[in-house]
């Protein structure tokens, strides 16, 4: 057990140097630079110190050399677009808002997606089922910003009920979580629908029928449990993106999270905020698939066995 | 989980009933005043993106410039009076110039304060030219100060920052010293890069000046008292500004909305009174509604194609005519452009004006002439292409010309500009247009390595002079990698820059303007127009609301106030 996590520790380790390595050069392969927005006004002299004061003008290989050892050092440098701001500072002020929009959402969403999940098997070919069934493919297919524009006009062109976008006040949490809790709700339905039919179909829930366990019983107990499995992997992947941000919800509402401000920095070239906070989301996302694997130990017995040889 | 939804939705509710009674989601304590006067002097407004920062050497972005303009009294201030410039105190109370042109005086006010009490002095302005000088500060923004005597030198780092031609002679008084006379230097002055600076704040903050709110002082109408990164900034109003009685409005906020129809949708719900619109669609919806009052500010920026004049086609001039005459410049407007802009016939927009006249005036439409001059010689731009094709041994079968036609953008609106260019040069020239989209940075790559033959783009005036655009094309300047080389205009131009009789100036400028336009180097469209609604309880002291605004104006909120919210 401890070989294995060192183990695993090991490979994090080796992701994320090949992760940050590559965003390195893949970002600095992009044609423009921070000032390519000004460069056709800007003469020689003014671009050249500008470009010395971030240390632009050294050899590429020294720069990587640089940002990797402020990496180990845990020092993810300045941004350069917005200047006297630490990028790991930015990072720190923006997911935690990120987070909270998206965590909420996640949270009502998965609930309400795996309850209509667990209807819609049940009712399998009955008109609960197609109700939910039409949630879900609309949910899959509406994109984000028409539905985003759609609750707007609504609740507060029409109704006035809610401001239409801004941050800062908890009346502005209530669209941005509907819109991304819908998507939530889509994919935790068919899910679980799917895995529960799948489990519903196997040899034991025929054995605990058999032995006359009452419906309620053999439902919780044996297929709800199993039928749950599936939704660990996709709910993992799901946190991560919490923290990442949804663009554009983020930016239809006008909230301050990361996501907004990582597509900024990619359009502005600025490398520093970019790469900071790429190496965050590996992080997370290393760090994540690190926790499900645990997770799957634990509810998981045939998974547990296999690690330990 | 459960119940923390329950809150939510009754804080909704909770925000339903404080609307009801406000209009827009505002405070409902510490307005002050409210009830049937429609509630304070306060605006609630949008950035569409993020200021980078308020260090005036470091800021070059135009979201920054539009809080600093609030937030920072310049020497002087451009308004408008009676649909004219006009330019006002601010900081100065007065200036002169030397008769030569290159040495300008400004006497500050004595009663100039910054918003922590500290007098404004002469010594500050001189700080603030020299650190933006300086080349360890890295100053994205020299562009207006560049005519400062050893701008250059002390910017390559040849020269200590000591040797820039700024001087406080005195505690008020201020004397810049230019390389060579400039009559449109005053002017110039408005920019923000000539706000002054207080040396004991830059060394404070460090690093982190001009980054927050608090890291700075402010001495204009308004101070900036919160900067919410991402989200909204709050200016208020600065009881220590040395005009403040003409100071109407309490407070601004900004809300930083990036997405079209969120904007449209915050305006909508009365979230924000202003929205710039940008489609025709928008325009005929807030156009039918009285309570919305439409502004113009048009009259800067120019949209144009040009050519690579190096390229082995390009470098034809029949064949860069035969594209230039080769398009209908009010069907480009009608069709290309949704009738948003307006079309433009010569290099110059129609805002540049010397000493207060319009060159574009002056100096007539000239493409509308060349046009007019090929009619009358009974051809067609067509008949023009094939002899530039003979010239070049091309043959004459337009069809097989193979051209390029680049794009400095790839979305919706690129692909159809690019269809109907095609289709106008199938039609006009016989031509099989190709386009090439690209994001800009590509495209100005491309550019820059002189690989492309046709290419289109839009240029903004900097300041209110005809040099500024013209010099885009000075040989050695060669911004938009035309590469056409011509001393002739590159002579007329700088003459006019130096020449400090207006009419010479502007004789200077309108020959250069010709050379360029027979050259073909560039074909100008349209002069964009931005098109501005705001609620009708939102007005100007000196502007009646719906007529057009002059573009290099820079009042600010300065003077506006609110009656009947």
């Amino acid at each position: 057990m401890v070989k294995y996590v060192l183990k695993r520790i090991g490979y994090m380790i080796v992701t994320l140097f090949a992760v940050a390595t590559i965003t390195f050069f893949l970002m600095r392969s992009i044609p423009g630079d921070p000032l390519a927005s000004m460069a056709r006004t800007l003469p020689e002299q003014t671009k050249a110190n500008f470009y010395a004061k971030y240390g632009l003008d050294q050899p590429l290989f020294n720069q990587y050399l640089k940002y990797m050892k402020g990496l180990v050092t845990l020092d993810l440098g300045e941004s350069i677009l917005y200047a006297g701001r630490s990028v790991s500072g930015e990072i720190a002020r923006t997911s935690p808002i990120s987070g909270a929009v998206g965590g909420t959402a996640l949270v009502i969403g998965t609930l309400i997606g795996v309850c209509l999940g667990i209807v819609a098997a049940l009712n399998k070919n009955r008109w609960p089922d197609y109700i939910v069934m039409f949630i879900a493919i609309l949910g899959a297919t509406i994109p984000v910003f028409v539905l985003a524009s759609l609750m707007q006009y609504i609740f507060a062109v029409k109704l006035g009920v809610t401001p239409a976008s801004g941050w800062g006040k908890p009346e502005h949490m209530i669209l941005p979580v509907i819109v991304m809790s819908f998507s939530s709700v889509a994919t935790y339905a068919r899910y679980i629908k799917s895995s529960m039919l799948d489990t519903l179909n196997q040899d034991y829930v025929l054995t605990a029928r058999a032995k006359g366990l009452s419906e309620k019983k053999v439902i919780f107990r044996h297929v709800l449990r199993n039928s749950l499995l599936p939704a660990v992997t996709i709910f993992s992947s799901s946190v991560v993106g919490v923290f990442t941000g949804a663009f554009v919800t983020e930016r239809m509402f006008s909230i301050p999270g990361i996501g907004f401000y990582y597509i900024t920095s990619i359009n502005n070239h600025d490398y520093t905020m970019v790469m900071g906070t790429t190496v965050f989301y590996a992080v997370l996302f290393i760090v994540m698939q690190f926790v499900v694997d645990f997770v799957y130990m634990v509810i998981d017995p045939r998974i547990r066995v296999a690690s330990d040889k | 989980m459960k119940k923390r939804w329950l809150a939510l939705l009754l804080t909704g509710v909770m925000a339903l009933s404080l609307t009801a009674c406000g209009g827009g989601d505002k405070k409902s304590e510490g307005e002050g005043k409210g009830g049937d006067e429609g509630g304070g002097q306060y605006i609630n407004t949008y950035l569409a993106a993020e200021p980078t920062t308020m260090d005036v050497s470091l800021r070059s972005d135009t979201y920054s410039s539009e809080i600093m303009m609030n937030v920072m009294e310049g020497l002087i201030r451009i308004e408008q009076r009676d649909g004219k410039y006009e330019v006002m105190p601010g900081d100065a109370e007065s200036w002169e110039v030397n008769d030569e042109g290159n040495v300008w005086t400004f006497h500050l006010g004595e009663d100039r304060k910054w918003n922590d009490g500290e007098p404004v002095t002469a010594e500050q302005y001189v700080y603030s030219l020299q650190r933006s000088a300086d080349p360890a500060t890295g100053c994205p923004n020299s562009y207006f100060v560049s005519p400062i005597l050893n701008y250059d030198a002390v910017s390559t780092g040849e020269k200590p920052v000591e040797e820039l031609g700024v001087k406080a002679l005195d505690e008020h008084t201020l004397e810049i010293t230019l390389t060579s006379p400039m009559a449109s230097f005053l002017e110039s002055t408005d920019a923000s890069i000539f706000y002054p600076q207080r040396k004991d704040i830059v060394e404070k903050y460090g690093d982190q000046y001009g980054a927050e709110a608090a890291n700075l002082v402010y001495n204009g109408p308004f101070v900036l008292t919160e900067w919410n990164h991402n989200s909204s900034l709050r200016i208020e109003k600065n009881d220590q500004y040395w005009d403040k009685d003409n100071v109407d409005l309490d407070y601004v906020d900004y809300q930083i909305l990036k997405d079209t129809t969120s904007i449209a949708n915050a305006y909508d719900s009365g979230q924000i009174d202003f929205i710039t619109v940008s489609s025709q669609e928008q325009l005929q919806k807030y156009e039918a509604d009285d309570s919305n009052v439409l502004t113009n500010i048009s009259g800067g920026t120019i949209s144009f194609q040009f050519y690579n004049t190096t390229d082995p086609i390009m470098s034809n001039v029949n064949i860069r005519k035969a594209f230039s005459l080769g398009v209908d410049i009010e069907d480009m407007n009608e069709i290309g452009f949704s009738g948003l802009r307006e079309p433009l016939y010569g290099w110059i927009a129609p805002a540049l004006s010397v000493d207060g006249k319009s060159m574009r005036e002056v100096a007539g439409d000239t493409n509308k002439e060349l046009k007019e001059e090929l009619e009358a010689s009974g051809k067609t731009a067509k008949d023009v292409l094939i002899e530039g094709m003979k010239e070049l041994g091309l043959g004459d079968d337009p069809s097989k010309l193979d051209v390029t036609y680049s794009l400095a953008g790839t979305d919706d609106w690129y692909h159809t500009f690019g269809e109907y260019l095609q289709q106008v040069y199938k039609e006009s020239l016989g031509i099989n247009l190709k386009i090439d989209f690209s994001e800009w940075d590509i495209f100005s790559d491309n550019l820059t390595n002189g690989n492309y033959q046709i290419g289109f783009m839009a240029w903004g005036a900097y300041y209110n002079d005809p040099y500024d655009m013209l010099s885009i094309h000075l040989s050695d300047f060669n911004q938009i990698s035309s590469n056409w080389k011509n001393e002739e205009y590159d002579a007329l131009c700088r003459a006019g820059m130096t020449e400090m009789d207006p009419e010479k100036r502007m004789q200077n400028y309108v020959d250069a303007e010709r050379i360029l336009m027979e050259d073909y180097v560039a074909c100008p469209f349209a002069t964009s127009v931005s098109h501005q609604f705001s609620k009708s309880y939102v007005h100007d002291k000196y502007a009646e609301y719906g007529q057009d605004n002059l573009y290099f104006i820079h009042p600010g909120w300065k003077n506006v106030y609110v009656e009947g919210r």
